[in-house]
């Protein structure tokens, strides 16, 4: 991974985007961060809904149809944002701890998040009433704190080492 | 200027400022707790504004929907304005130093205002456009006004990191040993 992150490195894209870095970089992070608010407030509001929290007026479906073409757009664009933003900077990203779990709890995210969507968009169908259970509502809750984990990790790229100590490959074994 | 220097000398010289430089793993958490209140503030307030504009409809309460969503942009303001001060507490001269840090300071005052002005002037009539209707033109105005800010306020934001206020300049009273 690190010879791929190295190569990578090499690239036309990546030296390109470096080069322009002094706008690339603080342009693509600011979209990324603007999509931020986008996805975790349009997972917020579907988590608070099936809490029971917010727009009780609306029913379930029409809460999560309103807001999932804001989380799947936001994510694209932050998929987009983030891979420029590894491209330019490979090496910086695959050796650090906090880039590898962010990119596991994405995963688990986006999994639950259409696994979610799927299992509303079937009942709904099917014309069976939407009531969350109780376990519904305790990952609606999970979720919440999954996110702002990710929004956590992605910060702690660039404090590896000062986050998780020895356990970070940054500076395994050296004196600093 | 000669007060400011002196008050960005105490700011770093303090306690809570040594505190904050020297303890492991605080500003990066400071920093992410940051962004955290910053994603909740812009995303409610995207919503708000959207919903003024009519995307993606006009059906629903602009009151409850603002309503709604109020205390958690309070709550991510909150968040981000006590990070926010503790990473100016951490290193003030960086930042007093650095113009797109004052300008991002500017931006948020026109947010407040502009929000100020809606509360208090066009958001009076809102029983006759809360739902189905045009709000009038001023409400979109302030809509579009608010988007701009906001988006200006965290693009500022994410700048103000890449312009640290380095003095390259060589101090005259330094001899310098070139080796090559």
């Amino acid at each position: 991974m690190l010879e791929f992150a190295e190569w990578l490195q090499t690239t036309r894209l990546s030296v390109g985007l470096r080069a322009v870095d002094a706008w690339s970089i603080p342009v693509l992070q600011s979209i990324h961060i603007l999509m931020i608010g986008v996805v975790f407030v349009s997972v917020l509001v579907v988590a608070l809904r099936v809490l029971g929290r917010m727009r009780t007026d609306q029913p379930l479906p029409d809460v999560v149809s309103r807001f999932a073409p804001w989380l799947w757009g936001g994510l694209t664009v932050m998929l987009l944002t983030g891979a420029l933003r590894g491209i330019a900077e490979p090496v910086r990203q695959v050796t650090t701890l906090s880039f590898w779990l962010k990119m596991a709890l994405i995963v688990v995210g986006v999994v639950v998040a259409a696994a979610f969507q799927r299992s509303v968009r079937a009942k709904t169908a099917s014309g069976a009433a939407v009531a969350p259970s109780g376990a519904t509502k305790a990952f609606a809750g999970v979720t919440i704190v999954l996110w702002l984990a990710i929004i956590f990790l992605g910060r702690a790229i660039g404090y590896d080492y000062e986050i998780w100590g020895e356990l970070s490959p940054v500076h395994a074994g050296s004196a600093e | 200027m000669k007060f400011l220097d002196s008050l960005v000398a105490g700011i770093e010289g303090s306690a809570l400022a040594e505190w904050l430089r020297t303890t492991a793993g605080a500003i990066p958490i400071i920093e992410a707790a940051h962004v955290m209140g910053v994603a909740l503030v812009f995303g409610t307030i995207l919503i708000v504004d959207l919903r003024l504009l009519g995307i993606p409809n006009r059906r629903r309460s602009f009151v409850r929907t603002s309503n709604e969503l109020l205390r958690y942009t309070w709550l991510g303001f909150g968040l981000a304005a006590v990070t926010g001060v503790l990473m100016f507490v951490a290193n003030p001269a960086t930042y007093v130093g650095n113009t797109l840090f004052w300008w991002k300071m500017a931006a948020l005052l026109g947010a407040g205002v502009n929000m100020a002005v809606f509360e208090l002037v066009t958001s009076r009539g809102v029983k006759s456009w809360d739902r189905d209707t045009r709000p009038p033109p001023a409400a979109v105005a302030a809509a579009v006004l608010s988007i701009v800010i906001w988006t200006s306020v965290v693009v500022l934001g994410r700048w103000v990191g890449f312009v640290p206020d380095y003095d390259f300049s060589i101090p005259e009273d330094v001899e310098l040993e070139f080796v090559f």
